[in-house]
């Protein structure tokens, strides 16, 4: 902090005694709101995390839980995902700590752009026009998994999750508040010198760049870009009935009428939408969200209210003269004076510089490459990572990487003494969300799941390993931030759970997680992996790095993420117990060939898609370097994970008590609970029809293990199982069709299915087996719908 | 940095002169035909009429008030109106309509009648050389010619949407369209008896376009604008990618001029672009605080109107970027307008998603 200030807010303390409260002196600390101080605020806009407006009537919260239903729904490509896409559901970008939240940095995307020649912003492409977002999936048949990002490309960055509470409250603003706070050109020589976006003509004010009013076109825009559902815009009627009124304030047809054509927008147009329906070329009609659809979740995003601030407290009172010190209300403005009364968004709502470290080049709307919006500071405790990256992983990094107009701030910042910081910390976490706090998704205090439930441990657990099972668990759950190593150079998820969380901390991921593997295929025909090894990784902490596929990769292979339920169990099965299903040459003339996966020196894999890890504590270790970015610790007989990087950040990354916290996790993770079935005749008949089709010749129902038998439905062998001609990724001993027969155990929760996720039900997995399983799947055919129906009725308690 | 009109104080005084003389508009003949024929009861008693007191074109005693568009006639059954032209004050073609049917409309001097559409999807741009003779292009590969009696469709033998047309004369027909999010920026030429396409360098695409909207010519010069800022120029044998500059990176979506060394392209979607082009190079301006433009009407050097989303309209001088706001006029977004020459702006617009709404209004600068 520099001295000035440093002594003004000195004298301030010393002043007032660092008492705060109710003491009427205190006023002189609460500047009125019309000056930019905090100030009363209106009353009755707060709600419960994942609550509607307190005033929402009782039609509106009707449509709210619609609208919310709506938002974690996971559309399939059969309903229109795609053809290209980076998410299923909206609320698998905004899901911390609840839908309408951010989302940890494993849900980054990519703004591409060509600069011209001739120096223009030209949105990149990514198997289509979609506002410059780079896509990291296709569905469909004949499309490249992976949509190539074209050569023209040249500028790449990065954008965490927005969250989104309360921006019904936030479009109801006049927009003249906004322009209030303007001073484009820094008339009062304060350093700070805000200016408005403009969409249409109007003051934008959502999203990182301030680039747009509509909240329809912020559901519309996303949805199209994000998971490639086609529109509609809204109807003239239900624009006037949403929770903001955004219709153009007459009946629907008055233009034509003339009644309206000459009429002055009414205050609330700013929220209108542009008109313009969107399609794609996959095979569903468009649009592909009917209107109602539409209508719910543009009501909900409306409607989910900001979360309550902390009680007053003398601390926060501290906190709050320090804030005003810094001059962070300079534009985090405190207040913003709505039609419910002053407006606690702690956001001028414009756009500032935040100089060349922050810059991302992205052009949008008025907005330049340096310049953001002032992120409301509303329920920020809950809804890190922080700035519009998420590279800032806690508060106190947001604030010291702020630069240009911020710069001030940010170095004020550093220079106070660590209590002062923890003052200002402690007032920020007191706007909203602090008891939602946490690293990950798990709520502070969650309930541990016991033995018999998904999540919980395999055996009763008391006392210290209790302990260490919960505490593995949160960290099984953790998102770690780049300052901590994540993801140098690349990663796929901030946390284990980032990929595992179907249906608990563990399990599966849809395909919105899936794993992309690539490689090259020489001209004879042999696969070579890319010198950044066969993962091509969703993100990377690297600024401007686009993840750009080797040129020469040709091959992607789409991943998906199975359950970890049950991994100790299975890596108790004995190596010869396993090697003594394989039948390699097919000895026994049944057309089933298994083979035993050996890696690094002739171990026997048993883990992933192509049975390439030997055991749970490699498998941590893979998946900490490789999915991560975390280098660790070498450890004897080890050969999986990463000891180095070139990150700045000091190796090991993380240190091997943690690294075996999340093993011995891992290992006393239960299995999968069967499932009940209201037919259990049914299900006897459909495990009986198992065994007769033949699927249990890959899929054994059980292995020997070290306490007894572990009903996995897998023999753990390779088994050529794609179609014929498939060019495929090889890896260890396995060949470019081979995968390992897939434990079974979870099925009933770990959609979609196959290797690459491309089966959405049990039915089309069925249909998926081709190679050695062609002769199962034929008997499937051959059956009768009864005995089908049974057979996939048993499946489902699995 | 905000960007800033480049108005210079001259202008701004020239336009504050005009503003001084802007006449009360009225119902003009035209509205007044109309009304007589449709029943349109355009007058002070009608909501969001400006309430001016009926007068006269030419009428230069009443007060100076801003310019007022009023309806041109009755759309309540029309679907989306896309484009307007015409050769003089008594010939105007207005065209649109529906993903399923074209609709035209035409104004003979005394009222607006709708004309018969061939069997086509929504027509997108209207040109033409005289009163017996006017050029349509539309969605879906259609187009369609009036040969003074009756509009007939022509194979173009594409289906891809068309967007823009212009003929130095009705056997020299320039045709520019494409979609919107694949594929390559598509260019006819239309010789009077057939279509041929015309292909375009990618290397020259140096917006990685995939349409181009609008094509317009004067003194031997053609140019093409369209997606991203792309602005193409035919050089008599081949389309060549012109420099924009680095503002030059939204859709352009019309162009217009007064000759080959005074053009000027508008634009944006959701932030305005205008170009101008002054005989040697492109130059392109984002004015702020202003949404997406989508038509021009240039009538000279220093005078043109311009429309856009949410019933945008203003006065332009295109050399300097000094704007006149208009009073909004209407809230549907205006895709087109076409002065007369004779002082009569007309624009179209519309909302191009179901259930189609259009609105074609008219101002008369009595300035």
């Amino acid at each position: 902090m520099s001295a000035a200030p440093r002594l003004l807010l000195g004298l301030l303390l010393g002043l007032l005694g660092c008492r705060g409260g109710k003491d009427p002196a205190d006023s002189a600390r609460w500047p009125d709101t019309a000056a930019g101080g905090h100030g009363p605020m209106a009353e009755g806009i707060f709600a419960p995390l994942g609550q509607p407006v307190p005033f929402a009537t009782d039609a509106q919260r009707a449509i709210f839980d619609e609208g919310i239903a709506l938002s974690g729904h996971r559309f399939t490509p059969a309903e229109g995902l795609g053809p290209a896409f980076n998410l299923v559901s909206c609320a698998g970008c905004h899901e911390k700590p609840a839908v309408g939240g951010s989302a940890g940095r494993y849900r980054n995307f990519f703004l591409t752009a060509e600069i011209t020649e001739d120096g223009a912003y030209i949105p990149g492409e990514s198997f289509g026009k979609a506002g410059g977002v780079m896509r990291l999936y296709t569905t469909g048949a004949g499309l490249p998994p992976r949509p190539p990002v074209p050569a023209t490309t040249n500028l790449f960055a990065q954008r965490n999750p927005i969250p989104f509470f309360g921006v019904g409250l936030i479009a109801e603003l006049d927009q003249g508040d906004i322009l209030a706070g303007a001073d484009p050109q820094d008339a009062d020589g304060d350093g700070i010198s805000g200016r408005p976006n403009y969409d249409r003509g109007f003051v934008g004010r959502f999203g990182r760049k301030a680039q747009t009013v509509s909240i329809e076109g912020f559901i519309r825009g996303p949805l199209n870009n994000h998971l490639g559902i086609t529109s509609d815009p809204l109807t003239e009627d239900q624009r006037a009935a949403l929770p903001v009124d955004s219709s153009g304030g007459a009946a629907p047809d008055a233009d034509s009428l003339g009644a309206r054509w000459a009429a002055p927008l009414q205050p609330w147009a700013q929220a209108s939408a542009p008109d313009a329906p969107l399609a794609d070329n996959d095979a569903v009609p468009d649009p592909e969200l009917s209107g109602g659809d539409l209508f719910a979740l543009v009501s909900f995003a409306m409607l989910t209210a900001p979360m309550a601030f902390a009680p007053e407290s003398t601390e926060l009172d501290d906190g709050r003269v320090i804030f005003d010190e810094l001059g962070c209300g300079d534009c985090h403005r405190p207040r913003l004076m709505g039609p419910r009364g002053p407006l606690p968004v702690y956001s001028d709502l414009l756009l500032h510089d935040m100089g060349p470290a922050l810059a991302d080049g992205v052009r949008q709307g008025e907005a330049d490459g340096a310049e953001f919006r002032t992120q409301p500071l509303w329920g920020v405790a809950a809804v890190g990572p922080y700035l519009h990256d998420g590279r800032a992983h806690s508060l106190d990094e947001a604030i010291r990487w702020h630069g240009g107009e911020g710069e001030r701030s940010g170095r004020d910042y550093e220079a106070l003494p660590a209590d002062e910081q923890a003052l200002l910390i402690g007032f920020l976490r007191s706007l909203g969300g602090a008891e939602h706090e946490s690293l990950g998704l798990q709520a502070p205090g969650a309930r541990l799941p016991g033995v018999g439930e998904a999540g919980g441990p395999t055996t009763a657990l008391h006392g210290a390993e209790l302990e260490d099972f919960a505490a593995g668990r949160l960290l099984f759950d953790r998102e770690f931030g780049a300052s901590e190593g994540l993801g140098a150079p690349r990663f796929n998820g901030d946390s284990c759970r980032a990929c595992h969380f179907d249906p608990v901390p563990g399990g599966a991921g849809p395909l919105d997680v899936n794993v992309m593997r690539h490689g090259i295929l020489s001209s004879d025909g042999r696969y070579i992996p890319p010198v950044v090894g066969s993962v091509l990784h969703r993100t990377t902490s690297l600024q401007g790095d686009g993840l750009r596929a080797q040129p020469e990769a040709t091959l992607f292979e789409p991943r998906q993420t199975p359950t970890l339920l049950g991994l100790g169990l299975i890596d108790g099965i004995a190596e010869a117990t396993i090697a003594a299903q394989a039948d390699p040459h097919d000895a026994d003339g049944d057309g089933i060939s298994g083979e035993v996966s050996l890696v690094d020196g002739g171990r026997v894999g048993r883990f992933g898609w192509k049975a390439q890890v030997p055991s749970v504590a490699e498998f941590v270790r893979d998946a900490l370097s490789v999915e991560l970015g975390l280098t660790l610790e070498a450890r004897a007989g080890l050969s999986f994970g990463q000891l180095e990087d070139n990150d700045g950040v000091a190796d090991p990354e993380l240190g091997p008590e943690l690294e075996l916290q999340l093993q011995r996790y891992l290992l006393r993770l239960g299995p999968p609970p069967r499932q009940r079935s209201d037919d259990p005749a049914a299900v006897s008949r459909g495990a009986a029809t198992f065994e007769a089709l033949g699927c249990a010749a890959c899929h054994s129902p059980a292995l020997e293990g070290a306490s007894g038998p572990v009903p996995l439905y897998s023999d753990l062998l390779l088994h050529d199982i794609l179609p014929e001609g498939t060019v495929g990724i090889e890896e260890g001993s396995a060949g470019g069709r081979e995968l390992r027969t897939p434990p079974l155990w979870g099925l009933a929760h770990s959609a979609p299915y196959l290797h690459d996720g491309a089966a959405a039900t049990l039915t089309a997995a069925i249909a998926g087996h081709h190679g050695e399983g062609a002769g199962a799947r034929a008997a499937f055919d051959a059956a009768t719908p009864a005995t089908q129906a049974d057979l996939l009725r048993f499946l489902e308690t699995l | 940095m905000p960007h800033r009109p480049s108005a210079t104080p001259a202008t701004l005084l020239r336009l504050s002169a005009r503003r001084m003389t802007y006449r009360t508009s009225s119902p003009s003949l035209v509205t007044l035909g109309l009304a007589a024929l449709l029943g349109c009861t355009a007058g002070p008693d009608k909501p969001g009429d400006s309430g001016g007191a009926p007068n006269t074109a030419g009428d230069t005693s009443a007060p100076a008030g801003p310019p007022a568009w009023t309806p041109a006639f009755e759309t309540s059954a029309a679907g989306s109106l896309s484009s307007v032209w015409g050769s003089g004050p008594d010939d105007i073609w207005i065209v649109g309509g529906t993903e399923e049917q074209a609709e035209i409309y035409h104004f003979d001097g005394a009222a607006w009648a709708p004309a018969q559409a061939p069997d086509l999807p929504i027509l997108a741009w209207v040109t033409g050389w005289g009163p017996g003779a006017a050029f349509a292009v539309g969605r879906g590969g259609g187009a369609a010619r009036f040969d003074g009696a009756a509009w007939t469709a022509l194979d173009t033998g594409t289906t891809e949407d068309l967007w823009g047309c212009f003929g130095f004369a009705e056997d020299d027909v320039w045709i520019v369209g494409g979609d919107a999010d694949v594929g390559e920026p598509l260019i006819l030429h239309f010789d009077g008896a057939g279509f041929t396409e015309v292909p375009l360098d990618p290397a020259e695409n140096n917006r990685g376009a995939t349409t181009l909207f609008k094509v317009w010519g004067s003194g031997g010069a053609l140019f093409a604008v369209g997606q991203s800022g792309l602005i193409l120029r035919y050089d008599g044998a081949a389309w060549r990618g012109e420099a924009g500059g680095p503002l030059a990176d939204q859709d352009l979506i019309s162009l217009w001029g007064t000759g080959p060394d005074d053009i000027t392209a508008v634009g944006g979607r959701s932030n305005a672009r205008i170009a101008h082009f002054d005989g040697a190079a492109w130059t392109t301006t984002a004015p702020s605080a202003l949404g997406g433009l989508n038509g021009i009407s240039v009538q000279g050097e220093h005078e043109a109107v311009v429309v856009g989303v949410v019933g945008y309209a203003a006065s332009l001088d295109p050399a300097t970027g000094a704007r006149e706001d208009h009073p909004p006029a209407a809230t549907l977004d205006l895709h087109a307008v076409w002065g007369d020459g004779a002082g009569t702006y007309t624009a179209v617009g519309g909302t191009f998603a179901a259930p189609h709404r259009g609105v074609a209004i008219q101002w008369r600068d009595d300035r």
